[in-house]
């Protein structure tokens, strides 16, 4: 059907056959390329090819999608017949493992590996977002502002202190986070989940280890263009109804307060009234609806060449991603170009050099945190604009102090007069020699990994007059710079006597992360600042305009040097043992060693004589324990130390120095010391795959706060210690019907219990905010909810009455019809302090995610879902309430008050919400958080071996993607995604629908 | 050719083992490196005695720092204010609903504590510098100073709470084992430190020191000393504490009693101690200030347009207004109290305040219109403390935040000179002034009429109407005195606060 002829007129012609290893079926459109041209076909309908080549002696590369490629000398046949086999997960696949490289079935430890075309399938600008719902231990919390990434944490939380976020190494660079890499760089993630997997990072390593390999050419691979990206719309889904004009004023007006019902008359006054309905308000003002914009885009776009000869290889590529956010009127965007060029080349048959740079450079325009602050809370009852506000200037926005509220609440002051702007540059760099001592037994690598990054953050706000209060411009410039660099040297001896073959390695690393910090605030900025002179954003009188005590610098100086050591030894494919070994020592607490083992065994029990199950291809027993640092934990000054201040003296300013005695001190190392155990099973011609792991991981000398009496001090200690564990699972299936269709599906769950197991003593360590108490107690989860449980309302005075509560109580909260039954945990007739229990965590107990996949000819669909469950979220969007009366409140809320016996048994009434008894932390603010979403669904026709104008097409793919079409969930706020539970502003999550195509030359 | 490629090989391995080799233990020194950006006191240079008067500075910035909440908690209690606004702790404290578990009462313990403690550090530094120092009579008024703040503040620690823990010295631990030490014994432990200190202390008025001017004085330990001896009814300390205070002459009233509390007073002869705020001159940049906000208004039209408001929370009691008008009082209650139209409508519903004095206006003499004027309502306030108000048009031009380059008077000679009479009608004695002179300096500079045979009743009405808004000296002074009966709600339980929450886990001692 098909022909190739065009490039050579003369030279040598082979034909042939293309099946499927196992089936036999014809392969449709697989290519086949003589290697190092450009020369190559594909295959017909039958799977028939022919080809001419140069000469007899070429080598022709057979490859098809989804499965392995095979190179084949010619040898002067004239007729090759090829079989090609599937590519599933194969057990032979080689897996980063930190310093080197295992194969899958020699693993001991829990190690889950997500590949490029899985991260490429969520339109995300952050690579981290693709693994949501797909490695069973891995919480992915997303986030909807444009360029910020997910909160990640992996089995659980097992710090008290500073950050549980995971160590990322790109490349062989530590990093804290990898938002800035572009998704379509990344040829694979792998999450080390255990400590066995994660010790070789030592001292980095107890929040997990996420691996990432940025893609490569191949040796001897033939030069390909390849162009991928997608554009599409993002909507905010499950926006939530706030209430109306009518429900918002007959809610107001059941509180029977004054004050409230005189903001109602001063609207009528200011606004008139509704024609409608004339006793109410005329302005019904839909506060998400003025601020979110309908559709917001998103694009990306990256171009890849790659490719390689016998003794190089290389990729080059360039990236460019814009997301638009979801506010009207404010910038907010996110804009990022990411270049990579990476190289291998083996210079003589004994060492190799290489090196990779990876450059980003990133402008995120953020949408202020006030502006859904006062979305929700605005009443509904002032309009956006209003022209009899004539002091407002430039632009004359309505202001609720006008009619009596005490904050002005318009959204639009937020969005009218301020940008803030980061701009990020990021500069990773590596770069490697590796040495053969004896060849293929000893080696010797050494490496300068680099990680540059510069944060440059400017937000300003514009001068403007509210009407009531004239506010001057004011300007805040910070800049970040960081200089991370570490130095590896290591030396890998491999060996093989009979059946046993080992591979040792040792390694002596230096890494130094230092980092500086500039800062500047001020006000009344020279040059009124607005969107129209950005060029004039800067302190033009420094003298006047900084001020001093709110600006600065700081810095710091992490240390860490390393000695590391492994081996790995097996007996004839059967029996495994892992062991590694990490010395490291840093400045940043007092005790400045530590040492970090790690130790796994597996056993294969599938290549045993004995073992002969039918359907069980490969079963695999493991366990592994290990000892992880946590250098996470924010550094201890270790000794007392002074702090500097100014004060005024006779209208002189002068500079006071405050002695500070109290001081964290960190003896010890926060170890995390793991027990996994796991099998790993290939069954049924490999079409089933399972992975099971149950872990215990521990936290000990955990960096705990200890409260001091009397003084307002945090002083830490290692004194804490934390418990996560579960069980994680995963099955995959894979299969075809026939030749033209294939499926397959997956599932993955984890569960996870969270316990606090010692405190120094302490029986409980307060955390959040007096008024939303979440406390850590021993023996439940960390920073859980602690409050109230609520009964019910009390639905007529009998109630009250009967219900035990002390009738001094009853009389001094003076208690009535509508307001909340709490449970007198004691019994004592007091509801107090004491009455106070645990309410739920945030830290979800079950989460869980599934795929399913079809092919069918050139369509492949696929779908993810994920969710999860057993967590709860602090909505203190209702509990904003307690600082000020007031806002808004929510539909749900408003419309289901209490306003007589039996007609709520869940929400107070309206004067109740007002009391400062029920406005104690409760269930009432602690709401179920489980959710389950569909995640993406993508459905990709895949053109090959087409046809136009006489001239073959490349290969191409495209795409449509629907991301987070649906998501289901009861929580009272529109996103049950809350990284720490607390529901106070959150960004809406969208929706976001893509076209996609990606096309190979 | 082979042996070239093998000798070069030999080189060059061998140099990057070397390297390796010496690199690695040099490297591990970097482990040595100390923290960025932090003093640590084992790096502090003892002789240099310049950095010994930052501490001590930094004592003061301790002192002038004052978180919000304090005032409030402290002077709420009184029949001179409501408080107004949303803060529930607040509005439960003034109608004597304790709770433990309210945030304020835990964090003014913690504000409070915390300034001791640190205090006590700056004291322990302060005698290492003094080791060095040619001069230890500089470090040891440092420390009477600081002494004295901390006798202020342990004053209004125990008002508080009645028996608390006495620190002495920057380690909170030490207090785990230690007694809570009843109400009279702290007044008592204080009076006895001020004695211990005051031969250290500077002798001139704070506003003419040389140094640190508006600073501690040895009259501000006689003020804090009269303060702990009132309290403990030790009526002839009081007396010989505030003669000797009277008879310095270091201290006059402030001729105009409105200017006091604004700008014109900041580091008047009348202020014993005072916290001190400024911009430094300047409509932009630096600044330091409290948060007047708290008692500024909902809505105001300033006369300096753009300057803010502020949350209406301190509102002055209408018992007090009538009783101020009762009496005839005219700069006083212009001082004390700023009228929105409401509240003068209000005031005029009630029976015999139909007519009012001309200076009862929603417009202050600097012309800054107090609420709404277009008819709507004032939702919250409808009077505010003026002794907290600073005109929009004596603020720096290009300032807008209310109160901003407002000092906050703590002490002032007036209630020197009250509770000087205060102990003489009780019963002591003193040669340097009467009870009679003492009251009527303070009336005569408050336009009235001079009194003669001077009782108990007249003095605390005298407090009453010269103190409002000020530091709870109202309550103290009927609780002193067991007038009670003026509190409403009011039970003898009621004098002191509970102990906080959280302080009551930790300090098992303070639930016995």
């Amino acid at each position: 059907m098909l022909s190739a002829s065009w490039v050579y007129a003369q030279g040598v012609s082979v034909s042939g056959t293309l099946t499927d290893a196992e089936t036999g079926e014809a392969l449709i459109g697989a290519t086949i390329v003589e290697k190092g041209t450009t020369n190559g076909t594909v295959t017909d309908i039958d799977g028939n090819y022919q080809v001419k080549v140069s000469n007899a002696d070429a080598v022709l590369v057979f490859s098809y999608v989804g499965y392995r490629s095979e190179e084949v000398p010619i040898n002067n046949r004239t007729s090759i017949d090829v079989s090609l086999e599937v590519d599933v997960e194969s057990l032979d696949e080689v897996v980063v493992v930190g310093y080197g490289t295992q194969q899958k079935k020699d693993l001991t430890s829990s190690i889950t590996t997500i590949k490029s075309e899985e991260i490429t399938k969520t339109p995300s600008t952050t690579p981290m977002q693709a693994l949501q719902g797909k490695v069973p231990g891995v919480q992915v919390v997303s986030s909807g502002a444009p360029g910020s990434g997910p909160t990640v944490r992996v089995r659980g939380i097992g710090t008290l202190q500073g950050e549980s976020s995971p160590l990322y190494v790109v490349d062989g660079v530590f990093l804290n986070d990898i938002d800035f890499l572009n998704p379509a760089d990344i040829e694979s993630i792998s999450v080390l989940k255990d400590a066995s997997a994660a010790a070789i990072y030592g001292v980095q390593a107890a929040n997990g280890v996420i691996l990432i390999q940025t893609k490569n050419g191949s040796y001897g691979q033939e030069s390909t263009f390849t162009y991928d990206g997608y554009w599409g719309v993002q909507r905010a889904q499950n926006v939530l109804e706030m209430a109306n004009t009518e429900q918002f004023v007959g809610y107001a007006l059941a509180t029977e307060s004054s004050a409230d019902e005189s903001f109602i008359n001063n609207a009528f006054q200011r606004y008139g009234r509704s024609r409608t309905n004339t006793s109410l308000p005329a302005v019904d003002t839909d506060w998400y609806d003025e601020v979110l914009r309908p559709v917001a885009p998103i694009q990306s776009h990256t171009i890849t060449a790659s490719g390689g000869s016998v003794g190089s290889r290389y990729s080059v590529s360039a990236g460019y991603i814009n997301q638009e956010g979801m506010v009207k009127e404010v910038p907010n965007s996110y804009e990022r170009f990411n270049f990579r060029t990476k190289l291998d080349v083996n210079i003589k048959d004994w060492i190799d050099i290489g090196g990779n740079l990876n450059v980003s450079r990133s402008e995120q325009h953020v949408a202020s945190n006030s502006i859904w602050f006062n979305t929700y809370f605005s009443v509904p009852i002032i309009p956006v604009y209003d022209q009899t506000n004539t002091n407002a200037s430039p632009v004359q926005l309505a202001n609720a102090q006008n009619i009596g509220y005490r904050g002005r609440q318009n959204p639009y002051f937020n969005m009218l007069y301020s940008d803030d702007q980061n701009l990020q540059s990021r500069l990773l760099g590596n770069f490697y020699a590796d040495i053969e001592l004896i060849p293929n037994k000893l080696s010797f690598k050494t490496s300068y990994n680099y990680n540059y990054s510069s944060l440059n953050t400017r937000n300003v706000n514009f001068e403007f007059n509210d009407g009531v209060r004239f506010n001057e411009s004011n300007l805040y410039k910070a800049n970040s710079t960081s200089f991370d660099q570490i130095i590896n040297n290591i030396l890998t001896y491999n060996e093989s006597i009979g059946q046993h073959s080992f591979t040792l390695m040792a390694g002596y690393l230096v890494n130094t992360q230092k980092s500086d910090r500039i800062y500047l605030r001020g006000d009344s900025i020279y040059t009124n600042p607005t969107f129209d002179n950005e060029e004039l954003w800067y302190f033009t009188n420094p003298e006047e305009e900084i001020n001093t005590s709110s600006s600065g610098d700081g810095g710091s100086n992490f240390n860490v040097t390393s000695y590391i050591g492994r081996v790995a030894y097996n007996y004839a494919d059967r029996y495994l043992v892992y062991g590694t070994v990490r010395r490291d020592g840093t400045n940043k607490f007092q005790e400045k060693w530590g040492l970090f083992p790690t130790v796994g065994v597996g056993w294969v029990i599938s290549e045993e004589s004995f073992f002969d199950f039918v359907g069980v291809d490969f079963l695999k027993l493991r366990g592994s324990w290990g000892k992880l640092g946590n250098a996470a934990v924010p550094a201890a000054d270790g000794e007392p130390s002074y702090q500097t201040q100014i004060l005024a003296v006779d209208d002189q300013l002068e500079s006071g120095v405050v002695p500070i005695k109290q001081f964290d001190y960190l003896g010890q190392w926060e170890t995390t010391v793991e027990t996994n155990i796991g099998i790993t099973a290939n069954l049924f011609q490999s079409r089933l795959s399972v992975d099971a792991d149950y872990y215990i991981r521990d936290t000990e000398n955990a960096a705990v706060t200890i409260i001091l009496p009397l003084v307002r001090a945090n002083v830490r200690r290692n004194l804490g210690s934390i418990r996560n564990q579960g069980l994680e699972m995963s099955l995959n299936w894979s299969d075809e019907i026939n030749n033209n269709i294939r499926y397959n599906a997956g599932l993955n769950f984890a569960t996870l219990k969270n316990e606090v197991t010692d405190l120094g003593g302490q029986q409980y360590l307060n955390a959040g905010s007096a008024e939303f108490r979440q406390r850590s107690i021993l023996g439940q989860p960390i920073r859980a909810f602690y409050g109230y449980e609520v009964e019910g309302v009390f639905q007529t005075p009998e109630e009250i009455t009967s219900s035990g509560l002390d009738a001094d109580f009853v009389a001094d909260q003076s208690l009535e019809p509508g307001d909340f039954k709490y449970k007198d945990q004691n019994g004592d007739g007091i509801i107090d302090d004491l009455d106070r229990v645990v309410l739920g965590s945030y830290l979800p107990k079950f989460t869980y995610g599934f795929n399913l996949g079809a092919s069918y000819k050139q369509f492949d669909l696929s779908a993810n879902f994920q969710g999860q469950n057993g967590h709860k979220i602090l909505n203190r969007k209702r509990g904003e309430i307690i600082f000020t009366t007031d806002a808004n409140l929510d539909a749900e809320l408003v419309n289901n008050l209490w306003d007589g016996p039996g007609s709520s048994n869940k929400y107070p009434s309206a004067a109740g919400l007002r009391k400062g008894y029920n406005q104690a932390m409760s269930d009432y603010y602690v709401e179920e958080g489980s959710y389950f979403r569909i995640q993406n669904v993508r459905l990709s026709y895949n053109i090959r071996g087409g046809e136009l104008m006489g001239r073959p097409l490349p290969s191409m793919r495209i795409t449509f993607t629907a991301e987070r079409p649906l998501t289901v969930f009861n929580y009272n706020g529109f996103n049950p995604e809350v990284s720490d539970g607390i529901d106070r502003q959150t960004y809406p999550i969208p929706a976001v629908y893509t076209i996609g195509v990606n096309l190979k030359l | 050719m082979t042996n070239f490629m093998k000798s070069n090989k030999f080189f060059l391995i061998t140099a990057l083992m070397a390297a390796v080799i010496f690199i690695a233990p040099s490297c591990d020194s970097i482990l040595d490196d100390p923290r960025e950006n932090l003093i640590v006191e084992s790096g502090v240079d003892y002789t240099n005695m310049n950095l010994m008067r930052d501490v001590y500075q930094g004592a003061y910035y301790s002192l002038y720092n004052l978180q919000w909440e304090t005032f409030p908690l402290i002077s709420v209690r009184g029949d001179d204010v409501n408080a107004e606004g949303d803060q529930e702790p607040l509005l439960e404290t003034e109608a004597f609903r304790y709770d433990r578990s309210f945030w304020m009462y835990n964090s003014v313990w913690l504000n409070l504590y915390s300034d001791i403690i640190n205090w006590y550090a700056a004291i322990e530094e302060i005698n290492k510098f003094k080791a060095n120092s040619n001069n230890p009579a500089q470090a040891n008024q440092y420390i009477a100073e600081i002494k004295v703040m901390i006798g202020y503040e342990m004053l209004q620690l125990s008002r508080l709470w009645g028996g608390v823990l006495i620190p002495e010295s920057s380690q909170p631990n030490e207090l785990y084992d230690s007694d809570v030490v009843p109400f009279e014994e702290v007044m008592q432990y204080i009076s006895d430190m001020m004695d211990e200190v005051m031969p250290a202390l500077q002798t001139v008025a704070p506003g003419q020191r040389d140094q640190l001017p508006g600073g501690v004085t040895v009259h501000t330990a006689l003020a804090v000393k009269a303060m702990a001896n009132l309290e403990l009814k030790n009526w002839q300390e009081v007396a010989d504490a505030t003669s000797e205070i009277i008879g310095s002459g270091a201290f006059t009233l402030y001729g105009d009693y409105y200017e006091l509390f604004k700008t014109p007073g900041k580091l008047s002869s009348e202020n014993i101690l005072e916290l001190q705020y400024s911009d430094f001159g300047q409509g932009t940049g630096e600044g330091v200030r409290y948060l007047h906000a708290f008692f500024g208004p909902n809505n105001w039209t300033p006369e300096v347009e753009g300057v803010g408001g502020g949350w209406g929370f301190w509102e002055p009691s209408m018992k007090y207004i009538k009783f101020m008008l009762d009496r005839g009082e005219t700069v006083r209650l212009e001082t004390s109290v700023l009228f929105t139209n409401e509240g003068i409508d209000s005031l005029q519903a009630q029976p015999g305040y139909e007519t009012l004095p001309a200076f009862i206006s929603n417009t202050t003499r600097d012309n800054d219109v107090w609420g709404t004027t277009d008819g709507s309502a004032n939702p919250r306030s409808i009077f505010s403390s003026g002794k907290h108000y600073l005109p929009s048009n004596q603020m720096i031009a290009g300032r807008t935040t209310y109160g901003s380059n407002k000092n906050f008077i703590c002490i002032r000679y007036s209630e020197i000179l009250l509770i000087h009479a205060e102990a003489l009608v009780s019963g002591a004695t003193s040669s340097v002034m009467t009870a009679n002179a003492a009251v009527n300096e303070v009336r005569s500079r408050a336009g009235l009429n001079n009194l003669s045979g001077v009782s108990l009743d007249v003095v605390l009405d005298e407090k009453y109407a010269e103190f409002a808004m000020e530091w709870g000296i109202r309550f103290y002074d009927l609780v002193r005195h067991g007038r009670t009966s003026e509190l409403n709600g009011y039970s003898e339980e009621d004098r002191f606060l509970p102990y906080p929450l959280e302080q009551l886990d930790l300090l098992p001692q303070l639930g016995q």
